[in-house]
């Protein structure tokens, strides 16, 4: 137990100081999303945490058991708002193992191409959460601007800007429209230009350095011990990317190296982060430079509301900006999946590393401690 | 009874004023949010609504304080001589007006401590430590003008800038002004040291539990604040002012500064800004004073 808070406690016990219970959100300012906290604290410092979650139940894993395998990719990338393409994608992926399809080079690279889209309107709304979390609203409200371009072509390629529903079993709905590259390269240029002003603001701000520096930090071992992934698991020194580990789509096509930050702590973890939104960038730049011509974009699927898997069971998963979501899936061979279970990035962090690093906490760091560890709730409660 | 009115009349105009920057600085902070943001009247609005609404009231301690915090700003605001103009005749003395403006914050912090919210009392206690940080300065820099002209007025030391910007104590006093720019954003609770009102930390500290007209005090107290203090600074360096216009259009330059620079800036922990506090704008104005000193009399 560290002594810090243990002293805390034990004056509380012993009546010298009084203890007072906190509703660290749903309704907090620094909460993101319909979750919680129920801090216990002295003064203005933690003591005991306990997580209220359930807030956000919608049951999309008993809903998923009772609708079509086509009809379940309107639900799935309500999962996580932010980030919503790599549910549909670990879904698609675990439908087609258990189908034996091998899906066209095209729909790959387009895959891999809203992956990463995705992922850069993810990353801005979390590196622009992460500095309003310490006051630094001009990043969130300036960093949402680009976020909004990318949303824009979202709208152009699926029809949607946030739940596109753009990938399904066997490929991708829709071929890229004309003039869609040219614009897409207009709008990666911007964004890189955008990245000294987000540097400027944000990642060599002293004031950012101050507060975030030695907030949630955490080994590398530990880190693997508490099942942390993505981003949170790589600003430890610890390299592992489902792209490069468990390749899917056009990923295996294509050339990178993923960046690590060793640190551990907050800061560490934005540079990791800022680190990969430019790796995103490129990795676009590559997409569309490698972009196959043919026309075929999804195998045949034939009538979709009596579309069925064969009987087994599978676990897919990809790589999204919190790190590895993975669905497992299990089919009886019917018209509906007989269970599908999602593995959110957030949990380890949201729900079990909260009681190792927020005792003793200042109440002032909390919010910055969940922006910096991406706790996204809907990850959670799903 | 002139004064009497003078007294009413002038307060009205300094919460008038203070709202009309604070909408000001809304509008700026949008801008560069890339936002359109709120009209500049939008805080007038603000308060009506505040004061048409049902207020929650904890106990008379909650009443006291609001109406105590408003008036040690207002009161405070009563020695800002705007182009030679007070409300009753008086030399606009610092020491006073340094006096008066603790017990604002202080009511605020009796008013808001008495709500029983733990959020209100981390931000009160914020609130509290930060001004430790900025007054030390603060109280350095008036130093420095007792140093010089062995006086605490501010009508004199008004007068004693005139003939152009080359006699401004900004200009005289580089060090005074950095150590007073410093400062004032502490007193505005511009960040980095917003840390009292903290959001996304203590949600909105003091403000947590104000409700309906307490909330509308609060604003119109944070009004007389931004009136007080601005006004300190264009009076200290920036030449005064030789009629009201030429007053607010440098008061709403100065706030608008403030605004401008609060949004490059995260937020400090209290004790992290506190420590700034002392330790950049506490030498500059050291430095500024130890110069005075040496320099001598005028």
């Amino acid at each position: 137990m560290e002594p810090v808070f243990y002293e805390l406690t034990k004056l509380a016990q012993n009546d010298q100081y009084t203890t007072y219970e906190m509703f660290f959100g749903p309704n907090h300012p620094g909460m993101h999303g319909n979750f919680g906290y129920v801090v216990e604290a002295v003064g203005a410092t933690v003591v005991k945490v306990r997580v209220n979650a359930g807030l956000l139940h919608r049951g999309f894993e008993k809903l998923m058991e009772t609708k079509g395998w086509f009809q379940n990719l309107s639900l799935i990338p309500r999962i996580c708002v932010v980030d919503p393409d790599p549910n549909e994608v670990a879904y698609c992926m675990a439908a087609e193992r258990l189908c034996g399809m091998e899906i066209p080079e095209k729909a790959k690279y387009l895959r891999s191409l809203t992956l990463e889209m995705s992922r850069l309107t993810s990353l801005l709304m979390g590196m622009g959460a992460l500095g309003a979390m310490m006051g630094l609203y001009s990043s969130m409200y300036r960093m949402m601007t680009d976020r909004d371009y990318v949303l824009d072509l979202f709208e152009w390629l699926t029809g949607a800007r946030i739940y596109h529903i753009y990938n399904v079993p066997g490929g991708v709905r829709r071929d890229i429209p004309d003039g869609f590259l040219a614009k897409l390269t207009e709008v990666l240029d911007t964004l890189e230009y955008n990245l000294k002003e987000w540097d400027n603001l944000v990642f060599e701000n002293p004031v950012v350095h101050k507060r975030l520096t030695g907030i949630g930090y955490i080994t590398a071992e530990e880190a693997v011990h508490y099942g942390l992934v993505g981003p949170n698991l790589r600003a430890t020194g610890f390299l592992a990317d489902v792209r490069k580990d468990d390749p899917y789509a056009a990923y295996p096509y294509l050339d990178f190296e993923t960046p690590v930050t060793h640190g551990g702590d907050a800061l560490a973890r934005a540079v990791q982060v800022r680190k990969e939104y430019e790796m995103s960038i490129k990795l676009v730049r590559q997409i569309i430079k490698k972009m196959p011509k043919s026309k075929e974009i999804r195998l045949k699927a034939g009538n979709t509301l009596k579309f069925v898997v064969p009987p087994g069971d599978t676990y897919a998963r990809v790589e999204s900006s919190k790190g590895e979501y993975g669905y497992y899936v299990v089919s009886d061979g019917g018209l509906k999946p007989y269970r599908v279970s999602v593995r959110g990035p957030s949990l380890p962090a949201g729900l079990t590393l909260c009681h190792k690093h927020l005792p003793g906490m200042d109440i002032s760091d909390v919010a910055i401690w969940m922006a910096s560890y991406a706790v996204c709730p809907p990850d959670i409660d799903r | 009874m002139m004064e009497v009115l003078n007294v009413i009349g002038y307060s009205f105009f300094v919460m008038a004023a203070g709202l009309l920057y604070m909408g000001i600085g809304r509008k700026v902070a949008a801008r560069l949010h890339r936002r359109y943001g709120p009209p500049v009247w939008q805080c007038y609005v603000d308060v009506v609504k505040c004061f048409s609404r049902k207020s929650i009231s904890h106990n008379f301690i909650m009443d006291l304080g609001s109406m105590m915090g408003l008036s040690g700003l207002l009161g405070a605001a009563m020695f800002i001589p705007i182009a030679g103009f007070l409300p009753f005749p008086s030399q606009g003395p610092i020491i006073v007006i340094l006096y008066l403006m603790p017990i604002g914050y202080l009511g605020m912090a009796m008013g808001v401590s008495a709500s029983g919210n733990p959020l209100a009392a981390i931000g009160i206690g914020r609130a509290l430590t930060l001004m430790i940080g900025y007054e030390v300065p603060f109280a350095t820099i008036v130093l420095s003008f007792i140093a010089t002209y062995s006086s605490t007025g501010l009508v004199p030391l008004q007068a004693v800038q005139a003939g152009g910007i080359a006699n401004w104590h900004m200009m005289t006093m580089p060090f005074g002004f950095a150590a007073a720019l410093i400062a004032l954003m502490g007193m505005l609770g511009k960040k980095p040291f917003d840390t009292m009102i903290a959001p996304s930390e203590i949600a909105s500290g003091p403000m947590v539990e104000l409700s309906g007209k307490f909330l509308g005090l609060a604003f119109l107290q944070h009004a007389a604040a931004i009136f007080v203090e601005t006004g300190l600074i264009v009076l200290l360096f920036l030449g005064g002012a030789s009629n009201v216009f030429e007053f607010i259009g440098k008061q709403a330059a100065v706030y608008i500064v403030m605004a401008s620079l609060s949004e490059l800036w995260a937020r400090y922990r209290v004790e992290q800004a506190t420590k700034f506090l002392w330790i950049s704008a506490g030498s500059l104005a050291l430095v500024q004073l130890v110069i005075n000193m040496i320099i001598g009399r005028k």
